[in-house]
């Protein structure tokens, strides 16, 4: 099975049941219909970074995290990312929840299956990029991760410009518009470390029906 | 000379970069830029100085970011900087345009920001910049249709100035948030800019081919204000290599191509406007033409009505429909959004809006459906209301340039209509009717049409903007009905070239099979001339009557629409559901049409009541039981529900046929919190709870506390679902509940969403966590006391 495939039967809850046939239809449909609205966009920056025991300072950002901390240690540098897959994916989203709840459902894992994978794209562009002076990445880590506050969410944005440079913008509450983006930074590090990845698997909620096994 | 004066009539020169220029000088990423009018006004002088210098007609303040949604700071107040702003630019002795940027924000509906909030954005600043000198208001960099009609409007209402706007667009023609150029051609000539463009986002080279379409739909002087080149990124900072000389020569193609205005935009520098300078001075402007096409917009696309016919679809008007009032009176907007939905599966180009009914507030009804039916289509709209105040509020709020219907013959309607459409744009159906009454002959009718169009010009509204209904009456009591409306058609397009529209559905009143008449009729209608046909996309004779027009009139290249309609639909009649399959098979398995066609079968042989209770009832339980025990997942439980949904309405209809009143529902609201506008979750609650016979009353998302308890209190609700996504948003669940406690202590509040668990809801005082959607229902069914069985 394709790797967005299986990530979206995770988000489905199926866990490590069969995939029925209709949802298996339903699956392969709605990643049809979002390759056609979606509006894919990124942007990245590189900044200096330091890291202390619990504190990490990017650029003039400071953020308080030991989980962040955790992740950059021993990054002298970060790439600070925003991602969107557009505003037309909101829509697509929002008309089926009123025609079809189940289709609705059903994109709404493709649609974020598909922001992995496109934030995988953009990982490996950076990475390739900082491969050329023999500099590895870390897996990537966003606001609301552990104990990264999600009201770093503001000035990431601002920082990169993010509204203007890729239509991505956030509401009052921090949440990410159009809701179908991520913001991350990306650790760059003189050591390869074989990184285990610290996304779903580094939250707290042990017992999340849709953790990754 | 003002500067209104020489727009359109010789090339004006605008500057180029600004924030550039000042990460040059130290400005830092993030930093707020417009603090450097009051920190270090030498800097920005110096920068606005080398742009006067280089030729520039127009300055641009250094005001960008200089709104209450972007700007703050704790030193320098929003209109302290824009004061310093424009006081900084007038010293270099040019033209100065208040810059106006984006909010940074999405609007409603799929953002927090709404329209009307926006709106006092805007206001606030444009006032400070006539306030302070500014010569015009330059609203700029705008991605969303919704957020410049906003600022146009503001600028418009607030000030006296003339005002620009300049939108970015990708190398698609496209904006960000999905609109093409002749949609925001249309929606900012309606709002009667002054000058409209493009800037930011491409290179000179990639504006050249926007810059065609434009003028080919503008009527106005386009300003074209590139950045030099496209933005490149290396090492994750973005660059523009275009250089100046290079810039000044692509940019003198742009104003052999019409721009009557031209400067830069990110990465050009006083070097780049120099060179261009240079290069196109004492050019002269191409002749800014007036256009005729008639063109109706959203925020998505638009509708040119030209020689081939558009689809306006009637479904949404309570005319006649029992369901649409009562979904009306209820405020149940789900009913509405799905007419919108099939309407536009079906066929439709542009959708008739109609809610007015005799016991509700149309102006609230009309703003609401509008904002709701715009979340989920990208159709044009057709507002169809006699209510001035309505007519007026839904177009202020209407996102693009809708269509109105409509204005008639009388003098009064004139005097109220015209100024709604004068000041928000739109395109306004005319009824040939007045004050003495619907002329008989076509010639009458083609009179209260021109005198429609005159009246029009007085307010500048020209007459592209302006269709003519002739008026079909009914043939069963007029017997020249048809015979009339088809001369007039015709004879109102050779005399006044305007395009038409027409009900088409009236014409068959009181006759059996009216799709017959009535899809005869509007062939007829289409070969006279009808533009635009206000029909039943649902009608399967109606569209056969469309597609075979179109096809046979060459306007469906190769007949390829035709064919994709046609060639794959079999002959045979339908099929009878199979003998094996039970209902509750159907509705196990989640078989929409199957559950259809087999419960209209069981209807013949059951009573509605035995229906429920022995094979929807126990299919669904058996589904949820499923879904609890972890072998029915989601869609397969969602699929199922929407299934027996429509097994219930099929068993409804009979109950209503059968004149048995139904039981009175349970009433639950649910709604997702203040600030949170993720509300799937919610929504899979209301699929379910409406499976198991409640009404959900919901209120969307982003839901004010106050307008929660307000409902409550109204509709005497007992029991209350909340959802909510993030941390930052259980706040509000909070407070919502602490409000709710306060006002109904009797009221049940039941939570569920990401971030949620027992503790966390107890600790916020709700009675009840709901762990996913069934634990919500079976919580309902004891609250209410409902029998697992029934």
């Amino acid at each position: 099975m394709e790797k967005r495939v299986s990530e979206a039967v995770r988000y489905l809850g199926y866990g490590k049941h069969v995939v029925d046939d209709r949802t298996m239809d339903l699956i392969e449909q709605s990643f049809t219909e979002l390759e056609q609205v979606a509006q894919i966009r990124g942007v990245y920056q590189y900044f200096a970074c330091n890291v202390e025991k619990d504190e990490v300072y990017v650029g003039k950002m400071q953020i308080k995290s030991k989980d962040l901390a955790k992740n950059l240690k021993g990054c002298r540098e970060v790439a600070m990312l925003g991602v969107t897959l557009g505003i037309d994916v909101d829509r697509l989203i929002r008309r089926y929840m009123v025609a079809d709840m189940a289709k609705a459902v059903a994109c709404q894992a493709c649609a974020a299956a598909f922001l992995e994978e496109v934030c995988d794209e953009q990982q490996e562009k950076i990475e390739k990029e900082k491969a050329e002076e023999h500099l590895h990445i870390r897996p990537r880590f966003s606001p609301g991760y552990g104990d990264f506050d999600i009201h770093h969410q503001k000035d990431i944005l601002r920082i990169l410009d993010t509204h203007r440079k890729i239509g991505l913008s956030m509401t009052d509450s921090f949440m990410l518009t159009p809701t179908k983006s991520v913001t991350a930074l990306i650790g760059i590090c003189e050591e390869n470390m074989q990184c285990h990845r610290t996304g779903c698997e580094s939250c707290e909620k042990q017992d999340c029906l849709y953790r990754r096994s | 000379m003002s500067i209104k004066e020489r727009l359109g009539k010789e090339l004006l020169f605008l500057d180029g970069g600004m924030g550039t220029l000042l990460q040059a000088q130290g400005l830092e990423a993030g930093e707020l830029p417009e603090t450097w009018n009051i920190k270090y006004p030498e800097k920005v002088c110096a920068v606005h100085q080398q742009y006067a210098q280089a030729g520039c007609d127009i300055l641009l303040a250094n005001t960008f970011g200089a709104n209450r949604c972007k700007y703050h700071d704790t030193e320098y107040s929003l209109e302290e900087v824009i004061r310093a702003g424009i006081e900084n630019a007038k010293k270099a002795g040019t033209y100065v345009a208040l810059d106006v940027g984006p909010t940074g924000k999405l609007l409603k509906p799929l953002g927090d920001l709404s329209f009307e909030e926006a709106y006092e954005v805007f206001a606030e600043i444009v006032h400070y910049g006539e306030k302070y000198g500014a010569d015009l208001i330059y609203i700029e960099t705008m991605s969303d249709t919704y957020e410049a009609k906003a600022a146009v409007l503001a600028a418009k209402e607030n000030t006296s100035l003339p005002v620009f706007a300049t939108m970015i667009f990708d190398e698609k023609g496209k904006l960000l948030t999905g609109g093409d150029v002749p949609s925001v051609v249309a929606m900012l000539e309606g709002l009667r800019v002054d000058a409209i463009g493009m800037n930011c986002g491409l290179g000179p080279k990639q504006a050249l081919p926007i810059l065609k379409i434009m003028r080919k739909y503008s009527s106005l002087p386009v300003i074209v204000k590139p950045n030099a080149g496209l933005p490149k990124q290396k090492d994750g900072e973005t660059y523009y290599d275009v250089e100046p000389e290079t810039f000044a020569k692509t940019m003198l193609e742009i104003v052999d191509a019409g721009a009557a205005a031209v400067g830069g935009c990110c990465g050009t520098t006083p070097e780049h406007i120099r060179e261009m300078v240079n290069a196109c001075q004492g050019k002269a402007i191409l002749p800014i033409e007036k256009k005729q096409d008639t063109i109706i917009s959203s925020y998505g696309r638009a509708v040119i009505l030209g020689d081939k016919p558009v689809i306006i679809g009637e479904r949404i008007n309570p005319t006649g429909k029992k369901h649409l009032k009562e979904a009306l009176k209820k405020r149940d907007f789900d009913y509405i959004l799905k007419e919108a939905i099939t309407q536009q599966d079906a066929g439709a180009h542009i959708l008739d809006v109609n809610v007015g009914l005799p016991d509700i507030d149309e102006v609230a009804m009309m703003k609401e459906a509008v904002r709701q039916i715009q979340s989920v289509t990208n159709l044009p709209l057709q507002i169809d209301t006699v209510n001035t105040a309505a007519m007026d509020e839904a177009l202020r709020i209407y996102n693009g340039k809708p269509m109105l219907n409509s204005v008639n013959g009388k003098k009064e309607s004139m005097d109220a209509v015209f100024p709604v459409i004068q000041k928000y744009g739109g395109v306004v159906i005319g009824l040939t009717l007045d004050e003495d009454g619907i002329p008989d002959t076509a010639g009458g009718r083609a009179q209260i049409a021109g005198k429609i169009i005159s009246e029009a010009e007085k307010y500048d509204i020209d007459k592209k903007d302006i269709v003519i209904d002739v008026l079909a009456m009914t043939i069963s009591s007029e017997k020249n009905g048809a015979k009339v409306a088809l001369e007039a058609l015709k004879m109102v397009r050779e005399m006044y070239g305007v395009r038409t529209v027409l009900g088409v559905s009236n014409i068959s009143f009181g006759l059996p099979k009216r799709s017959i008449i009535n899809s005869h009729f509007y062939s007829m209608a289409m070969a006279n001339g009808l533009s635009a046909g206000i029909i039943n996309p649902l009608s399967e004779e109606m569209m056969q009557a469309y597609d075979s027009y179109v096809a046979l009139m060459g306007y469906d290249e190769n007949c390829e629409s035709y064919i994709a309609q046609y060639a794959a639909q079999k002959e045979e009649p339908v099929k009878k559901a199979s003998v094996q399959m039970t209902l509750p098979y159907a509705i196990e398995r989640g078989l929409k049409e199957e559950a259809y066609k087999i419960t209209r079968e069981l209807v013949k042989e059951k009573t509605p009541l035995d229906i429920i209770k022995e094979e929807l009832i126990p299919a669904l339980n058996v589904v949820g039981e499923g879904f609890e025990k972890g072998s029915v997942f989601l869609p397969q439980l969602l699929m199922s529900a929407d299934a027996a949904k429509i097994a219930f309405a099929v068993v409804k209809e009979q109950l209503s046929k059968d004149h048995i009143q139904e039981e009175k529902k349970d009433k639950i609201l649910l709604a997702t919190v203040k600030g949170d506008i993720h509300d799937i979750g919610k929504n899979i609650v209301k699929v379910l709870l409406e499976n198991y016979d409640f009404e959900v009353i919901d209120m969307g998302k982003d839901v004010l506390p106050e307008a929660i308890v307000q409902r409550v209190k109204e509709e005497q609700i007992r029991l209350v679902g909340l959802s909510a996504l993030m941390t930052t948003t259980v706040v509000s669940m909070e407070e919502t509940i602490r409000q709710l406690k306060e006002a109904e202590p009797e009221c049940k509040v039941m939570v569920g969403g990401a971030v949620l668990n027992q503790e966390y809801a107890d600790r916020i005082g709700a009675d009840f966590y709901g762990k996913d959607a069934m634990q919500s229902v079976h919580y309902a069914q004891k609250l209410f006391e409902k029998k697992e069985d029934l």
